[in-house]
């Protein structure tokens, strides 16, 4: 009886950890989707609103999803604060600080973390340029994932549940 | 008196806010007897930090002292430059092209920032300045109450007149203005309130920041923000029946088009001119001709003679002095 339910306990574990890793690959090209819309929308203040970087950021920041709103609500909060931090270090700052709740990778980072070097310190085209170019390249990176997506969501699924079971006939 | 300290005090915290703290904390070392009389602070790329206060000019080294020597100033280099514009454009210079097409940045509080540098043509226009170099940060002031002399002068019969200031630069003509913006506005002993106009293309008289005026220029008072002149008269004359129309250094032909058309509204207008004397302004084409046609019926002269603001003369339509109109309840 106790052997049944030891069994029962690592197969559900093991599958939960195998369901936990398939969920990363499913939630980064949500994220990365989001990330898109954000910087689109900031396109929008930027070009067309001319709303300042600050503001802009609050904007976007609360009508994206959480995870990926919260890197620019954070790092709007940088900006206010007496004007210390320029545009770049507070955005360096908030994915620094919210980056590791978000299922992005270091690729997806560096193009913000580029982006945040001129954002803000040009006229509008130029602006504009920029937010277009990390745009492209995070559609790339984003069917990069779909494709990783694909790949490896159903196999990381399986492959924990039939690990454990795996340990369950071995442990028998 | 003590609302005028706090008011100085205040326009200082607006000044201090947008420099960089390295800056800021050079300037508030200096003597409040200066800080009292600044006018403006000039910063220009790896030259001393320069200073204008009072009716004198001088540097100031890096302790926060002043002094005539400019290899003991203290030294603005490219990164102040940076922080500076950052914090004048709130990190998003994009948002200035217009300010930087027109050669200066107004912050909060009307303050003005002059910005040279190096400019970017487009189809032979200028596009903006790029690689800004030098600064010139005017340090605006509201005087409330400057007007108060020249009121009992600007009406007849109880009819506000049409007047033209002269003056030559910095001797407080928009401060004046200013004032009898607010003056006409509020209503006085010479007349009730009434509705005021304020083209205010260079966001000089009433300081607005997002649409919203700085300075109290009154409680029915319309402004037309960053407007050209012109334009902007004829646009305040059909949308919001102003009874008096104020504008600031009026020079094109289209102003004196658009002067003469609304006089001829019934709108009494007042409005300023660089110049010396009347003489001298009647012989520039455009104000020369309105004053030969007899569009201006007061003529207010200023100078630097007795301090910022002096008042010169008040003169009427035949350039003859004006006496003092009595306060109407008296009439």
């Amino acid at each position: 009886m106790v052997k049944l339910i030891g069994a029962l306990l690592v197969l559900v574990s093991a599958s939960m950890v195998g369901w936990q890793i398939s969920r990363s690959y499913a939630k980064r090209p949500v994220q990365l989707r989001a990330l898109l819309v954000a910087l689109q929308m900031l396109e929008t203040e930027i070009v067309y609103g001319l709303t300042p970087l600050q503001r802009a950021f609050v904007k976007v920041g609360q009508r994206v999803q959480k995870e990926i709103g919260n890197i620019f609500l954070s790092a709007a909060e940088l900006l206010e604060q007496g004007g210390a931090l320029s545009a770049e270090e507070s955005l360096q700052k908030a994915i620094l600080r919210h980056g590791a709740q978000t299922a992005l990778r270091k690729q997806e980072r560096d193009v913000l973390a580029s982006l945040s070097q001129v954002l803000g310190s040009s006229d509008r085209e130029d602006q504009q340029k920029h937010l277009r170019l990390a745009v492209t390249h995070l559609r790339g990176l984003e069917e990069e994932a779909r494709a990783e997506q694909n790949k490896y969501e159903k196999m990381y699924k399986s492959l924990g549940f039939l690990g454990g079971l795996l340990v369950v006939i071995l442990m028998f | 008196m003590m609302d005028k300290v706090d008011k100085e005090g205040s326009s200082m915290q607006e000044i201090m806010a947008i420099l960089p703290a390295s800056v800021r904390s050079i300037m508030t070392t200096l003597p409040s007897a200066v800080l009292e009389v600044l006018e403006e602070i000039r910063l220009r790329q790896n030259q001393p930090l320069e200073i204008r206060y009072g009716q004198q000019t001088s540097y100031v080294t890096p302790a926060g002292q002043i002094t005539a020597n400019a290899r003991q100033g203290w030294i603005f280099t490219q990164e102040h430059v940076v922080k500076l514009l950052n914090q004048v454009s709130q990190h998003s210079l994009y948002a200035l092209e217009e300010e930087l097409k027109r050669g200066y940045i107004t912050v909060v509080g009307g303050h003005r920032i002059g910005i040279a540098g190096k400019v970017v043509l487009e189809r032979g226009e200028v596009k903006g300045i790029r690689d800004v170099t030098s600064f010139n940060v005017r340090i605006a002031r509201e005087k409330k109450g400057v007007a108060q002399k020249v009121m009992p002068y600007l009406f007849e019969k109880g009819n506000l007149q049409n007047t033209l200031v002269i003056s030559p630069p910095m001797c407080g003509k928009t401060t004046l203005l200013r004032d009898i913006a607010r003056q006409v506005s509020y209503g006085s002993e010479w007349s009730s309130s009434r509705k005021v106009g304020i083209v205010d293309e260079r966001s000089e008289l009433a300081g607005c920041l997002q649409g919203v005026p700085q300075r109290d220029v009154g409680p029915r008072t319309d402004v037309l923000d960053a407007c050209p002149k012109a334009i902007g008269m004829m646009m305040l004359i059909r949308s919001m029946s102003p009874d008096a129309l104020i504008v600031d250094e009026i020079g094109r032909p289209e102003d004196g088009d658009a002067v003469w058309e609304a006089i001829h509204a019934g709108v009494a207008v007042i409005c300023s001119a660089h110049g010396s004397d009347v003489g001298e302004v009647a012989r520039r084409p455009m104000l020369g001709k309105l004053i030969h046609h007899g569009a201006f019926t007061r003529y207010i002269v200023l100078s630097r003679a007795r301090g910022v603001g002096t008042i010169q003369g008040i003169y009427d339509s035949s350039l003859n002095p004006v006496r003092k109109e009595q306060p109407a309840w008296s009439s």
